[in-house]
């Protein structure tokens, strides 16, 4: 007789084979819907492997997106690791996206010089728009939550004020868009800018600040137990002012990367959900700076493939409820995570002994 | 001293021929998983009485009324209300007998009117009744009751003692003929107190029941007809209440047999006991968001190589007395000397001074559950070299340090990176009590040490404290267990009200006189007082 029960941690091994499980499974079901609407479910699944993973083009593409996914599911994990949640990346990205646009459409000079000071200004921009709910956290406790997730929505109609109104592109005349920036991000493998490895690198960076350094340590402490952190006399509100800003400063990073890097303007909408899909890159990560990477690959595959489906004929509305469902199972997979089978205790003699050495462990 | 020999579980005197006891409880027992919560509880309370209910905590006296109340349900033993036997299973049941409770803590919607509280969930509360009508209603029951309130006020506005008439008055206004109050006192001005003792004794006049919790001995002496004693869960006698002493109440809550270990025999090259204090409170106060004085002008000093115990009933000031010893909370009057120097502020400035803490709550403030064990062991060091220094955190001094700590608290880890809540309770205590160990090069300070732990890690502890001592560490020990307080101090400190009433030498330390102290009072004001001047010098 097997008895399972839920134990508070889930080691990582079990975590991966239950998502894995999960992804084989939201396969199944999806492979199983579609060919009950009368589609030729081999022919799409290859379609999709080959213009994701299966050719230079889709793996190229793969890299543009995990680009703005990892910053942005940096920016939400780093705030995660003390405890708060920036749900606010939407509107910090579109921050440092208007902070490089401005640069870039009116600095003149090299690329040398404007590319780092579009990076700075997009950065400050971004700090500057998450400084309000901050500051709110950090002295008045404010739920920041509700705050950066507001600001989101109001960050979203600046730009398409920017892009439309005085910034608007006067020699095209393009609806909803400025004009192409002068300096670039230059490219590295196809289409694939340096952006790349540099958001691979500053993923890394992170990680290593958070195992590393005794910085990194007190924002662990203060994330896995704010009286602990107290009784230790840790400067917790130094330490929440400093995350919450970085996590700023990382999601406008982002957004400076797709003006630079890919779009080359600023446009109404641009953001594309980044934002919000760092929040899910976030939560596949479980709060590890090093995991955002593959959780961010993930979240680009299912971007692409969404793209690739969508031009079968498959709504866009479809790609979304398969996206749903990926996050869905993982969920339950990771949940399944903290079941552990334990052997019943049912001779005194085991059921004595066993607990005696758990003491001890 | 002829009460002392009163034996234990001695029958109250017969009832009154003719009239049963409103309520008797005969043989009650309850129990919780590994605790005996009550066990062959019998008593009985009669109509026109007040009934005081007096035990330590944790002795059942709120188990026991919440098996009354229908909240809990007895494992055995059976109750008898006005000669019948009942049961009940919810605790409106137990209310539509006539037996209501106050609780300690009111359970009060705080955004309703006091109209409306009264009236919610009450079977004679009128369909669709306009606010007028419930406010009539109210004023009406609160004059035949005796209990003055503001029928329109909103609960929210009104200040703890009004909150407890509503209470009162919405058990009442259900018919309660048995009024049980647990530690009604606690949130009242002394003012408030007496209204409330006077309209007891009315509602008594009347020919119905109270029983009344308390651990306030003077209160008791007061207010009650007869008093029952609880200690560790069993009856341990009724009496007159006139027939009683503050001194006798006290001895007998406590308990007598109290046997001395000789953890106080110091070992042969043990340092001598400090002439300088290592850590010092002067005329220090703390008052919490309320503007209440949660710590009242303490001056108290630790000497190296002595252990001063604090007693008191729980909630008296313990919580702020050890925050501010250790840093936590900076006094909001007064000051704290660190080795005859004003300290620096802040928990982490007392750490790197050599004051150690172990917390009331291990878990939850003094480990990151969530955290490996070497996380968490590093949380005293992490600033300095070897783990520390140049803002680094080095993961592999963290290791070492933590292996070390394991090692001498004897605890087998066969991986440090698994988080710390896997472990048991008396482990996670052990490696607390050596991490804070390690820095405590002037004082540590422990609240509550041996909660939650079993007798052998107990005596683990213990013998941590006495090697400490002997090695010219100040140690001070926060706890409820006078047993525990005596077996180990040199100087025992009594906390009532967040003033420290006494601090007495051990050595002609008496349960009884403690007893006394931590219930508010001083025999002999000038004798006590004295003691608390004098011992600081010893």
């Amino acid at each position: 007789m097997m008895r399972f029960q839920r134990f508070p941690t889930a080691p990582a091994r079990l975590v991966l084979a239950w998502r894995a499980a999960a992804l084989v499974a939201a396969a199944l079901i999806i492979g199983v819907l579609l060919a009950l609407s009368g589609r030729n479910v081999f022919e799409l699944a290859e379609l999709v492997l080959k213009s994701t993973i299966g050719s230079r083009f889709g793996l190229e593409d793969l890299a543009l997106f995990m680009t703005p996914l990892i910053l942005t599911g940096s920016a939400v994990t780093v705030t995660s690791r003390i405890g708060l949640w920036n749900i606010g990346a939407e509107g910090q990205f579109y921050l440092g996206a208007i902070g490089a646009a401005g640069v870039g459409l009116y600095m003149p000079g090299s690329p040398l010089l404007v590319l780092p000071a579009m990076a700075i200004v997009a950065m400050l921009c971004g700090v500057a728009w998450i400084a309000v709910p901050t500051l709110a956290r950090a002295w008045a406790g404010v739920n920041e939550i509700i705050t950066t997730l507001l600001l989101n929505f109001v960050a979203g109609l600046l730009t398409y004020w920017l892009a439309t109104g005085p910034w608007r592109d006067r020699v095209t005349g393009a609806l909803a868009s400025t004009g192409r920036i002068h300096v670039a991000i230059p490219e590295m493998w196809g289409v694939v800018h340096w952006g790349f490895p540099v958001a691979l690198l500053i993923a890394c960076g992170l990680a290593a600040i958070m195992t590393w350094t005794s910085w990194g340590y007190e924002v662990r402490i203060s994330g896995a137990n704010p009286g602990a952190a107290r009784y230790a006399g840790m400067p917790m509100r130094a330490r929440i002012i400093a995350v919450m800003l970085l996590s700023g400063a990382l999601a406008a990073l982002a957004g400076m990367f797709e003006v630079a890097g890919t779009v080359h303007r600023l446009q109404g909408g641009m953001a594309d959900n980044f934002g919000y899909l760092g929040i899910v890159v976030a939560v596949l990560a479980r709060r590890s700076c090093l995991a955002v990477i593959p959780a961010a690959l993930l979240m680009a595959l299912i971007l692409d493939a969404g793209i690739v489906l969508q031009t079968q004929q498959l709504a866009a509305t479809v790609v979304l409820a398969i996206t749903g469902l990926v996050l869905l199972l993982i969920a339950i997979g990771d949940e399944l995570a903290h079941y552990r089978p334990v052997a019943p205790a049912i001779r005194p003699a085991t059921s004595s002994s066993r607990p005696e050495k758990k003491v001890t462990a | 001293m002829a009460e002392h020999d009163i034996p234990a579980g001695i029958t109250p005197p017969s009832v009154p021929p003719g009239t049963p006891p409103v309520l008797q409880l005969v043989g009650i027992s309850k129990y919780f998983p590994g605790v005996i919560a009550n066990e062959d509880v019998s008593l009985d309370v009669r109509s026109g009485e007040i009934l005081a209910l007096l035990g330590e905590n944790g002795a059942g006296k709120s188990t026991l009324m919440n098996v009354v109340t229908g909240i809990y349900q007895a494992d055995a033993g059976e109750m008898i209300l006005d000669g019948y036997g009942v049961q009940f299973s919810s605790p409106q049941e137990a209310i539509r007998a006539g037996i209501g409770m106050v609780h300690q803590h009111f359970r009060l919607v705080p955004a309703f009117t006091v109209a409306e509280n009264i009236h919610l969930g009450w079977s004679e509360t009128p369909k669709n009744a306009s606010s007028a009508i419930l406010e009539a209603r109210t004023k009406e029951l609160s004059e035949r009751f005796g209990f003055p309130v503001t029928p329109s006020a909103r609960v929210e506005d009104l200040s703890a003692g009004e909150q407890q008439r509503v209470e009162i008055l919405r058990v009442l206004a259900r018919k309660a003929r048995l009024l049980i109050l647990d530690e009604p006192t606690a949130v009242l001005t002394p003012t408030e107190a007496r209204d409330l003792f006077r309209a007891l004794r009315a509602f008594r006049a009347e020919g119905n029941a109270v029983i009344i919790i308390s651990h306030k001995l003077d209160e008791v002496m007061e207010i009650s007809d007869r008093v029952t004693i609880l200690r560790g869960g069993r009856k341990i006698g009724t009496w007159k209440t006139t027939e009683c002493s503050p001194r006798m109440l006290a001895a007998t809550m406590v308990g007598r047999e109290i046997v001395r270990q000789n953890l106080l025999l110091r070992s042969e090259n043990a340092a001598p006991r400090g002439t300088v204090a290592e850590l010092s409170l002067e005329n220090v106060s703390v008052r919490d968001d309320r503007g209440v004085n949660t710590l009242a002008d303490v001056t108290l000093n630790v000497f190296g190589g002595e252990i001063l115990g604090i007693a008191g009933v729980a909630g008296n000031g313990q919580r702020e007395l050890t925050e501010v010893l250790t840093g936590l909370t900076a006094p909001t009057r007064g000051q704290v000397l660190l080795g005859g120097s004003p300290a620096k502020s802040g928990a982490a400035a007392f750490a790197r001074q050599g004051v150690g803490h172990i917390p009331q709550d291990r878990l939850h403030s003094a480990l990151a559950p969530s955290l490996g064990i070497t996380d968490n062991m590093a949380l005293r060091e992490y600033g300095q070299p070897p783990v520390g220094g140049d803002g680094l955190y080095r993961a592999s001094a963290a290791l070492a340090l933590a292996r070390e700590i394991a090692d001498v608290a004897e605890v087998t880890i066969p991986d440090f990176a698994m988080p710390v809540r896997n472990l048991s309770g008396g482990n996670q205590q052990r490696l607390v009590a050596r991490r804070e160990i390690r820095i405590a090069d002037r004082v540590l300070v422990a609240a509550y040490p041996s909660r939650g732990l079993d007798i052998g890690a107990i005596a683990t502890m213990h013998r941590y404290f006495a090697d400490l001592r002997d090695q010219g560490v100040g140690i001070v020990v926060v706890s409820e267990d006078l047993e525990e307080l005596l077996n180990l101090s040199d100087r025992i400190g009594v906390l009532c009200h967040g003033r420290l009433m006494a601090v007495l030498d051990a050595v002609d330390a008496d349960i009884e006189r403690i007893g006394l102290l931590m219930g508010g009072r001083t025999e002999a004001p000038g004798a006590g007082m004295a003691a608390g001047q004098g011992a600081d010098l010893s």
